[in-house]
């Protein structure tokens, strides 16, 4: 793990899927790759229930900034694959309402 | 029966292919073409991949005529390549794998590229000469591994060849090897170039700064070279494309050569990009016929970069009993073809 200076910047992304089972979904989809080394950043994703929360903390701005743009990139990636795929192994009924969303960002920067 | 999807996207190839028993289901592939003069960029090649991966996947699912449901195993590419791109295609298996609710296998890009080969031309023990934009290996098989017998020392042949289809500006499209290919068919006159084998390697970036120089003479200024090269009247650059070619492929049969010597072979499998040149399958193949030999290639569906081979591949795994904890579906940049453990040939 990077060190990370006393005074950290931080960021929480809180994001809603339609059910339980495909936030877990983008939950180890995106567990999987972790952030590089020289990027000082930490980076923890956890699930509770339909909601993914990840948090970041970073030494600088410019590299939070790097490490939730490219977070973003993968969840988008992830979730218009699950828009895509997903009504075969999910109930019918969940497809109509199937945007996982930012429903909130709070930012202690 | 193994029924298997795979995704390809290491380089600036982005491609799905489904294999079932060997038996060729579909192969979808799209690249990503740069300006002429350019080459192709980590981060905007992985932005052309996602715009277009889920399209690929839905259109081989059409072209193989099944659902998802009938997969066995969802295949993509582990690496070596460009993390970025890579990234686009693991995260999509990843995702597909759990939605459909099938195993995940990650493929080495040279073991697919091998197994392919061997798959489509039915060469059993051949020796293999690997090369692409990426990678110049010459592999031989023993022990359950794919030993590396050879290899470039800096560029691969195929960076050579775009790099110089990039000095000429040449066009991308199809790609800038082919449009070399093309160009060096209307050249006769062989202008010298250095020749650079070392050992069983092969070196490559000295002979692309020289020829950069006699196709550019202003870019790298080397006052000795340049008077030289203007008593000795223009170099076209048809010319040019012709010795390079000539060049490059001679040391890549030699090294070649000199692996089938050493294992007692008489087999030898193209694969990669590079390895649908025409001009490189036939200076291999008189060598071939010197050593009463073999020559096995195939063609660009199969050579180049593209998702059917890593389904394969990833099928051959499956078969063999080879299974991937979900949390090891990472991407890596560098992943060396003897590092597989080769659990599906029991010679």
């Amino acid at each position: 793990m990077p060190q990370i200076s006393a005074k950290p910047y931080e960021s929480t992304l809180n994001l809603s899927f339609d059910t339980p089972e495909l936030a877990e979904i983008a939950y180890r989809v995106l567990s999987v790759d972790k952030e590089p080394r020289r990027n000082f950043v930490q980076k923890t994703l956890s699930l509770e229930l339909d909601v993914l929360v990840v948090h970041f903390y970073a030494d600088q701005v410019k590299n939070l900034r790097t490490a939730i743009s490219s977070f973003f990139e993968a969840l988008l990636l992830c979730q218009d694959t699950i828009k895509q795929f997903g009504d075969a192994a999910v109930e019918p009924e969940a497809q109509e309402e199937n945007n996982a969303g930012a429903q909130s960002s709070t930012d202690s920067a | 029966m193994v029924c298997s999807l795979g995704i390809e996207g290491s380089a600036n190839k982005i491609g799905v292919g489904i294999i079932r028993d060997g038996e060729v289901l579909a192969n979808v592939r799209r690249t990503y073409i740069t300006p002429p003069g350019e080459g192709f960029l980590p981060n905007t090649t992985a932005k052309h991949h996602r715009e277009v991966i889920l399209t690929l996947v839905e259109e081989s699912l059409k072209e193989a005529n099944i659902k998802p449901a009938d997969l066995d195993v969802v295949c993509y590419t582990k690496g070596p390549g460009m993390a970025p791109p890579l990234l686009v295609g693991a995260i999509v298996a990843r995702t597909l794998a759990l939605l459909w609710k099938k195993p995940l296998m990650g493929v080495n890009h040279c073991i697919g590229h091998i197994e392919m080969g061997r798959h489509i031309t039915g060469a059993q023990n051949p020796i293999i000469l690997y090369v692409s934009g990426g990678n110049t290996q010459v592999i031989a098989y023993s022990n359950k591994k794919y030993r590396i017998f050879g290899e470039t020392i800096d560029i691969a042949v195929g960076n050579c060849l775009d790099r110089f289809a990039r000095i000429l500006k040449l066009p991308n499209d199809p790609s800038p090897g082919y449009n070399i290919e093309q160009m060096a068919k209307n050249g006769s006159k062989y202008i010298k170039l250095p020749y650079v084998v070392k050992g069983m390697d092969v070196s490559f970036s000295g002979i692309l700064s020289h020829i950069e120089e006699l196709a550019d003479p202003t870019k790298n200024p080397n006052k000795r070279k340049r008077t030289q090269e203007a008593e000795s009247s223009e170099t076209k650059p048809a010319d040019l494309c012709f010795s390079l070619q000539e060049t490059i492929f001679a040391m890549l049969v030699e090294i070649t050569e000199r692996a089938m010597a050493h294992c007692g072979s008489n087999e030898v499998l193209i694969v990669g990009g590079v390895g649908c040149n025409e001009r490189l399958q036939k200076m291999m193949e008189i060598m071939c016929e010197e050593r009463g030999g073999k020559l096995f290639a195939t063609d660009e569906r199969y050579c180049i970069d593209n998702g059917l081979m890593i389904a394969h591949a990833g099928a051959e795994m499956f078969k063999s009993g080879t299974r991937m904890p979900f949390e090891e579906s990472f991407v890596t940049q560098r992943y060396r073809t003897d590092e597989v453990l080769v659990t599906w040939r029991d010679d």
